[in-house]
């Protein structure tokens, strides 16, 4: 195969890739809006489209047709550069997501993940620890007093929260032995003493659970969402933001709670396996197809990844927000120690299960 | 073209810490000192040292910044845009010459010390490269630091902590 058509393929591969965490923006929008609706015993959306289906095409067009105002006293440079500093970080993590193993075109393999790094794990919370600098700087620019304190809200509770995700993804690292996540999601194919499927979950409960709570701390979600609780802030950092500057900071979020669900599906609930299945099985039932096995992989990555997504907009609007100084709390006084814990404990057995 | 990307990456480097000096609002500067970390941790990636280049952006670019501009904007420095009347010539002479000084120094020590020893390229700065040294070779150290860290840590606590507790305490109004 020549070169120019392994480059087109592979530049297709990564669009397809892109397009597929990009669009759970549309979908989380109308999820999120016909569950509250279900849960608040409410119609929710329904007008345009099928069971309101098309709503999101409906809002992307309302914010490219409104007013896109300034404010007069705002830093023009970084209130303009903001939201691209939000969603910049947002769409590189994609990067190394892995979303299946591999499919064969014309005898040449593509893995179903953009590239595999060897540091793959600590790339993700890197560039992931970026989007900070887009609500700072955004809260900042904008020369609003809510707008301010929304921002050096998020900035505090992101580096506060950043430790407990960082030390409960340890764990996990600890237990693979690798920081490739590819190599991760490999490990965990097959079964525990023959009825568990072999998930990080199982080998590192309490890690899942810290890495859980901060996650939705890190994404800005309720209860977590301090940085923009509008019944103290208005709209937090985004309060001058109108017209498609706001919809990148509410995509980048929607993008960033994509990646968090496909980081804990990768970490903790085997990638892309199905339970109890191997893929050497599943391989057998797919009459030795590598293509169909790579998109029943991407399906099965989906549907958990989806999973999470649902739980995140359930405890959206099931509970009430924290109070700030509750907040720093829980992340310095419960969710660090569990985390240290965890990875005592973990690299204690470890030693111990080496030594047998 | 590799010796293009790494003049392109030097450039921003070099162009951003300008910045850092030269910007008169604390805001510019920390975001000159962010993208002349970006530059840096790109000539790491080049030069094969992916985990360095992670742990760059993650540590510095991540915590680090993101802190110094949260500093910045809670005690809303960026109106401090003259800070007297700047230094005098003589001032400037000796700044400029100390700084070149120690700069030729840093080159000769860089070329002749313990990191010529090892060669640029070859998988330095790796992953399992790092860790070997590190947990290996320098572990001792490496603890000890990690001890003296942390009474750093609570000497900034007793110095930031108010004298008195309990009177600070009967002041705010006992919350807590």
């Amino acid at each position: 195969m020549s070169n120019v058509v392994a480059l087109s393929l592979d530049s297709l591969k990564i669009f397809l890739l892109f397009f597929s965490i990009v669009n759970v923006v549309p979908v989380m929008l109308w999820v999120e809006r016909r569950m509250a609706g279900l849960m608040q015993d409410r119609p929710g959306p329904n007008r345009v489209g099928p069971f309101g289906l098309f709503q999101a095409i409906a809002d992307v067009v309302k914010f490219f047709w409104k007013l896109d105002p300034i404010p007069q006293n705002a830093n023009r440079f970084l209130y303009l550069v903001a939201p691209l500093l939000s969603l910049m970080p947002a769409a590189l993590v994609i990067a190394a997501i892995p979303f299946g193993d591999f499919i064969v075109i014309g005898g040449r393999e593509f893995p179903l993940q953009i590239t595999d790094l060897n540091v793959g794990i600590l790339y993700m919370m890197a560039i992931g620890s970026l989007g900070a600098y887009g609500v700072l700087f955004g809260g900042w620019a904008s020369n609003n007093k809510y707008s301010l304190l929304g921002a050096l809200r998020a900035a505090s509770q992101l580096l506060s929260y950043e430790i407990p995700l960082g030390l409960a993804a340890t764990g996990a690292v600890l237990f693979f032995g690798t920081y490739s996540l590819r190599s991760m999601v490999l490990i965990q194919d097959g079964t525990l003493f023959g009825f568990l499927p072999k998930w990080g979950v199982f080998f590192q409960p309490l890690g899942f659970v810290v890495f859980f709570i901060t996650s939705l701390a890190e994404t800005n979600r309720i209860p977590f969402d301090l940085p923009e609780s509008e019944g103290e802030l208005v709209a937090g950092f985004h309060t001058e933001y109108g017209s498609m500057k706001f919809a990148m900071f509410m995509m980048s979020e929607y993008m960033n709670l994509g990646t968090m669900s496909a980081l804990m599906t990768t970490l903790f609930f085997g990638g892309w396996h199905l339970p109890w299945v191997t893929d050497a099985t599943l391989l057998g039932w797919l009459h030795g197809s590598r293509n169909l096995l790579g998109l029943v992989q991407f399906g099965v990555f989906f549907g958990k990844v989806y999973l999470f997504l649902l739980l995140y907009v359930w405890i959206r609007w099931t509970l009430p927000r924290f109070r700030f100084d509750q907040l720093m709390r829980m992340a310095w006084r419960n969710l660090t120690p569990l985390a240290l814990l965890n990875l005592v404990v973990t690299a204690v057995l470890l030693y111990f299960w080496e030594q047998r | 073209m590799k010796d293009w990307l790494i003049t392109a990456c030097g450039m921003l480097s070099l162009a951003s810490a300008l910045l850092v000096v030269l910007a008169s609002s604390p805001i510019y500067s920390a975001l000159g000192l962010l993208f002349s970390l970006f530059g840096l941790s790109a000539l790491y990636l080049i030069w094969g040292s992916s985990f360095l280049a992670v742990i760059q952006i993650l540590i510095y670019a991540g915590a680090i910044v993101v802190l110094f501009v949260f500093v910045v904007m809670l005690l809303d420095l960026s109106n401090t845009i003259n800070v007297g009347k700047g230094p005098g010539w003589f001032a400037t002479l000796l700044a400029t010459s100390t700084g070149w000084l120690f700069s030729l120094f840093l080159l000769r020590a860089l070329n002749r010390g313990v990191f010529a020893v090892a060669p640029p390229g070859k998988m330095m700065g790796s992953l399992r490269v790092v860790s070997q040294v590190l947990f290996k070779e320098y572990l001792w150290p490496f603890e000890i630091l990690s001890v003296f860290l942390l009474a750093v840590i609570i000497a900034a606590y007793c110095l930031a902590r108010p004298e008195n507790l309990d009177a600070e305490n009967n002041r705010t109004g006992g919350a807590r």
